[in-house]
This record gives structure tokens, C-alpha cells and sequence, in this order.
């Protein structure tokens, strides 16, 4: 029952906010462009959310995420400035994250630091890389191709659907496509089994013949790939790539697979969960702000929020034990 | 009961709409004191005016400017204000436009989708006071710079500050420091200071210290006070004109000038091109700039 509670508390409040904003904004809240918009808004977060899910899964993070979003926009925009081909960019910039990842996975399950201590150490030295590259500067203007910033104002029309002018925008599908990516890897094969193996206890998973070094070393090679992509998808969005630009989506994300983490059986990360956490997020912020709520008290809100769900959560597991 | 006279009357108008305009402020950086003069200048104006001004701040968050852009244009705003580099937030000025609800710049950029950019030279700031310093030092001595090249508006002011010293060919720039700004950017300017102090140790080894803002002048000045080397005439300038640095300048020691904007002003001035444009009577004009004023010992105090 308790463990019902818990589950279904989160999920309770989300349709409270839903609802709330509903009626508070008739006219403008629960609209196609609305809902179209905040998918947008939150592809970048998705993404870096849903690869987050994969390490924490084994009770790992990585606060590397966000430097290396920096990094891999400033990586591409300099290969830009150096005449590359538009795909050479990118996928040098995927490769400088996987590869960073695959450096984070070393350090963690190969040398056996821990990951708050190893991630943070890569966050300074991928956001130093991404200052070094970029000497510090903004790249923008004619420097980013405009192919490469016309795709994130892209999208499939809506028009066949009676929706004027409206399209479903090119980031949130690349940001449902990671999310379904996810959720097959985790849920589906038997390395997502391994990975909660893993999480659930890493000492019995090892006796059992799972190999966790080489399972770690993946999620977080897994997790950088994800960060470099949500990187690749700011710089387009904002048509420029700066060395500190993708700082802020660490917090959020970690912040949306515990709340995600808060609506599931046993509280194991499931990347479904975390995308409910992300579009938790995402439309606070998008209600407050046409509530005109002042942004400093919204952040305290939303704070408060996220606390609200872990201590109910929480509290419920405990009495539930 | 003149007071209860005015307040219907207020209420009244406001209920009828005739004079109320909804306005959404946008910006990553109201923590720094800069942006929040210049909103403070902008809000006071509208509230002159009647008007409902909503202001976002998005926390450094570039991307999220664009997001609550987007939301503006969902509220049916009647216009949009950013303080950001429009650059940017492209997509958010095409929604805008898209939805025909005019954007403004408030210490912005220049962008064909604003209707103008209210702002200060920075290009002029950044001359003035290097200039300053070149003249001071007699064109001859050793330099060092603080900048902040990711942040834009600052940027350009190393690039002037650049091209000023390196036109001067017994000018040598011995240091271009990028300090930490977490800090608030005294700290961090002050242990740099200190170790470029360290690191050249000879009275006179440098003459001068050009700061692309008042913060890092400010460190500065603490590093060659406690060294003790205040008595060097090593001469500081700064840009911004804060009222720390102000305190800093009149008080006649190594910091001699900074720069003045007048954030107010910028501020009031944006409000007043807003309701000209919103009146069908846009400026007509990329940029619209607000005079500076230079600051020294002579004028600090005021």
C-alpha cells in the first residue's frame, strides 16, 4: 500500500501541476504550440537525463555531463571554423564525448575512485579543454553553419494535421529517439539486466559472472556520447557554441532521475520515470513563466518540488519497510 | 480619500486595458549588479507608464532564454525585452516575429529581428580607457590586461584595449589574464595579481594594469596594496564605474579612472523606444546609444 503511495504520489502531483496550470491559463497552457514548445525546450535536458539514467542505474553519476555538453559544441563549432564537413564535426565532437566517458569509465570501475570525486575532477578538466579550444571566446555568426543551426529550427509539418504552422521540432525527435534507445537498452537487452544487476548489488553481480568493470566502463562511455549530443543540440539551438553553455543541464538532470527514481517500484532509475521527471521540470518552468511568477521564487519552487516528491518518497519506503 | 480616488482610477484603467501593456523581460544574467540597473531603469519607466512588466531570469541558462522567449510569445505578450547577445536566441526572435510581437534590445547585440538595440559603446568604453592608461605610462612599460573573452560585451572591449596597446610599440602587454568570475571576480583577480607581482618583483617592472571591468581593477588594487608597492605608480583602470570602484578612485590611490554607463538611463530610454514602437514609430535604427561618462579623482564622488 505504502509502496503504492510513494509511487503514485509523484505522479498525483504532476497531474496537480498539469491541472493547475490548466485552469490558471486556459488559453495558452494545454495548447499543440505550447506542448510543441516545451518538448523542445526540454530535448537537450532529455537526452542528457535519459544517458544520466543508464550510470545511475548502477547507483554511479556523472557530474562530467554538462562540461562535456560544453565541450563537444565548442569542439564542433571549431572544426566548423576550420572548413570540416558538417558530419565530420559532429562526429568528432560524439567521439570526443564517448571517449570522455569511456576516460570517466576508467577512473571509476578500472582505478576504482569514486565517482563523485573522479566526475568531478573530468568536469574542471573538460570545461578547462572546451576554454582552452575556444580561447575562452563565444563562436557564432558565420562560423556555425547554417545547416547546422537550420536543423534545430526544423521539424515534420503539421499542416496535414489541421495545425497551422506548427511542426513537431527536429530536437524532441532526436530527443524521443534517445529516450527510445534508452529504454530498449535498459529494459530489453540483457545489458540493461546487467546494469540493474549491477545497481542492486554490485558484489553479487560480480559472483554471478556479470563482468562489472567492462559494464561500467560502457555506461559511462554511454553517458559522455549523451552529453556530447545534448551538447551538439545546444550549440544548434543557440546557433553558437560557449565553453560554459551546457553548465546548468547537470543539476537538472540528476535532479529529474530522482524524481523519476520517486514513482518507481523499488526507486531504481527507469528512463521512462526520469523523462516524467524532465517534463516535470520543464512545465514548472513554463507555467511559472506565463504566471509571471518571479524567476528567483521559481527556482525556490521548483527546488522545494523536487524535495517535496524525495521525502515523500522516502517516508513511504520507510514505513513501508 | 484623494488616494482611493487615484487607486480606482489606476484600477479602472488597468481593468479596461486601455493603458496597460504586458512586457516580458528576458535575461541569463540579472544576478550581475550591470543587468540588474539596467532592468531596475527599464521596470521603473514601465511602471511610469502603466505598464505589466514580467521579468525572467534563466540563470546563465542561454538556451532556457529562448524557451521563455518562446513562452512570452504563447502568453501573447504585447513585446519582448532580452538582455543577451540576440545571437543567441535566434529562434526565439523568429518566434517573435513570427507572431508579430516587436523585441527589443536592453544592452543586447545588434540583430536584423530587433527593432533596435538600446546599449553604450562598448568599443568607445574600452578606447578611452586604454588610451588613458597609454597616455598615463608615456606610451612606454610593461601591462598586464584582465578580460573575459565568453562573455561578448566584455570581449570586445580586450579586442580594443588590444589594438590601443599594440599600436604603442614600447608598450609590452606582459599578461592577458582571463580571471575565475565565480568568485565575483575580486578574489580571483587578487591571487593573480599577486602571483604576477611575485613573478616581477623590480620597482617599476609594471606600469600600468588595464581591466575590461571594475572587479578585477579592484583585485588588482588589493594585490599591489598588500605587496606594498602602492608607491610604484602603477596605474589602474577599470570599466563600469561601480561604487566600490568609485570609492576606489576617489580615494587617490593607483586606481585612477573607470567608465560610466548609466544604467538608469539605458533603461528609461529602452522603455521610451518601446512605447514610440509600440505607438507604430520605431526607431528605424540598429542601435541607440546612451552617453558614457569618464571617471576620475575629479568627478568620482558624484
Amino acid at each position: 500500500m505504502s509502496d503504492r503511495l510513494r509511487q503514485s504520489a509523484t505522479l498525483l502531483g504532476f497531474a496537480l501541476i498539469i491541472l493547475f496550470f490548466a485552469v490558471r491559463l486556459p488559453d495558452t497552457f494545454l495548447t499543440a504550440r505550447n506542448l510543441l514548445n516545451i518538448s523542445q525546450q526540454l530535448s537537450m535536458l532529455m537526452v542528457v537525463a535519459a544517458t544520466m539514467t543508464i550510470v545511475m542505474v548502477m547507483n554511479d553519476f556523472d557530474l562530467s555531463v554538462g562540461s562535456m555538453a560544453s565541450l563537444a559544441g565548442i569542439v564542433a563549432a571549431v572544426l566548423f571554423v576550420a572548413d570540416w564537413p558538417i558530419w565530420a564535426a559532429l562526429s568528432a565532437a560524439l567521439l570526443v564525448g564517448l571517449l570522455g566517458g569511456v576516460f570517466n569509465g576508467i577512473l571509476v570501475a578500472v582505478i576504482g575512485i569514486l565517482p563523485f570525486v573522479a566526475t568531478l575532477g573530468t568536469l574542471t578538466v573538460f570545461s578547462g579543454l572546451a576554454l582552452y579550444i575556444s580561447e575562452g571566446t563565444t563562436i557564432f555568426g558565420r562560423d556555425i553553419p547554417a545547416e547546422f543551426s537550420g536543423f534545430a529550427r526544423g521539424g515534420i509539418p503539421l499542416e496535414a494535421l489541421g495545425l497551422e504552422r506548427l511542426k513537431i521540432p527536429a530536437l524532441s525527435l532526436v530527443a524521443f529517439a534517445v529516450i527510445a534507445v534508452t529504454w530498449v537498452l535498459l529494459e530489453h537487452t540483457s545489458f540493461g539486466r546487467k546494469l540493474y544487476a549491477v545497481g542492486g548489488n554490485r558484489e553479487a553481480a560480480h559472483l554471478a559472472g556479470i563482468r562489472v568493470v567492462r559494464v561500467r566502463l560502457i555506461a559511462f562511455a554511454l553517458t559522455g556520447l549523451g552529453a556530447a549530443g545534448a551538447g551538439l543540440m545546444f550549440a544548434a539551438r543557440v546557433a553558437s557554441a560557449n565553453p560554459t553553455q551546457g553548465a546548468g543541464l547537470m543539476l537538472d538532470a540528476i535532479a529529474a532521475v530522482f524524481l523519476g527514481m520517486t514513482m518507481t517500484k523499488r526507486g531504481e532509475p527507469r528512463v521512462l520515470y526520469t523523462l516524467v521527471g524532465v517534463l516535470m521540470l520543464g512545465i514548472i518552468d513554463n507555467g511559472l513563466t506565463q504566471l509571471r511568477v518571479d524567476s528567483f521564487i521559481r527556482e525556490i519552487l521548483v527546488g522545494l518540488i523536487v524535495i517535496a516528491a524525495v521525502v515523500v518518497a522516502h517516508v513511504s519506503k520507510r514505513r513501508g519497510k | 480619500m484623494k488616494h482611493l480616488l487615484t487607486s480606482t482610477i489606476g484600477a479602472l484603467v488597468l481593468a479596461t486595458g486601455v493603458a496597460a501593456q504586458d512586457i516580458a523581460i528576458v535575461t541569463p544574467y540579472l544576478a550581475q549588479p550591470g543587468a540588474q540597473a539596467l532592468i531596475e531603469g527599464f521596470e521603473t519607466r514601465a511602471a511610469e507608464k502603466g505598464w505589466e512588466v514580467n521579468t525572467i531570469d534563466t540563470a546563465g541558462d542561454v538556451a532556457a532564454v529562448i524557451s521563455r522567449m518562446e513562452d512570452a510569445v504563447t502568453q501573447n505578450v504585447d513585446a519582448i525585452v532580452i538582455h543577451i547577445d540576440p545571437l543567441q536566441v535566434t529562434p526565439g526572435l523568429q518566434a517573435a516575429a513570427d507572431a508579430g510581437i516587436p523585441v527589443i534590445g536592453l544592452g543586447a547585440g545588434n540583430d536584423p529581428l530587433l527593432v533596435t538595440n538600446v546599449t553604450t559603446n562598448g568599443y568607445a568604453m574600452a578606447a578611452e580607457t586604454a588610451v588613458y592608461v597609454a597616455d598615463r605610462i608615456g606610451g612606454s612599460g610593461n601591462i598586464v590586461m584582465f578580460v573575459f573573452d565568453p562573455f561578448p560585451p566584455v570581449q570586445i572591449r580586450g579586442v580594443v584595449a588590444d589594438a590601443i596597446f599594440g599600436n604603442h610599440p614600447d608598450i609590452n602587454v606582459i599578461d592577458r589574464v582571463t580571471p575565475d568570475v565565480q568568485d565575483g571576480g575580486i578574489a580571483d583577480s587578487r591571487a593573480k595579481m599577486e602571483a604576477i607581482l611575485a613573478a616581477n618583483p623590480e620597482p617599476g617592472s609594471i606600469a600600468a594594469v588595464w581591466a575590461a571591468w571594475d572587479q578585477p581593477a579592484l583585485g588588482a588594487l588589493q594585490a599591489i596594496e598588500a605587496a606594498g608597492r602602492e608607491g610604484e605608480g602603477i596605474v589602474i583602470t577599470g570599466i563600469d564605474a561601480n561604487p566600490q570602484a568609485r570609492d576606489a578612485i576617489a580615494a587617490g590611490g593607483n586606481f585612477e579612472a573607470s567608465i560610466a554607463q548609466d544604467f538608469q538611463a539605458i533603461g528609461f530610454k529602452t522603455a521610451d523606444v518601446l512605447e514610440e514602437t509600440l505607438n507604430g514609430n520605431a526607431p528605424g535604427v540598429p542601435s541607440i546609444y546612451v552617453p558614457t561618462q569618464f571617471v576620475t579623482k575629479a568627478n568620482a564622488a558624484n
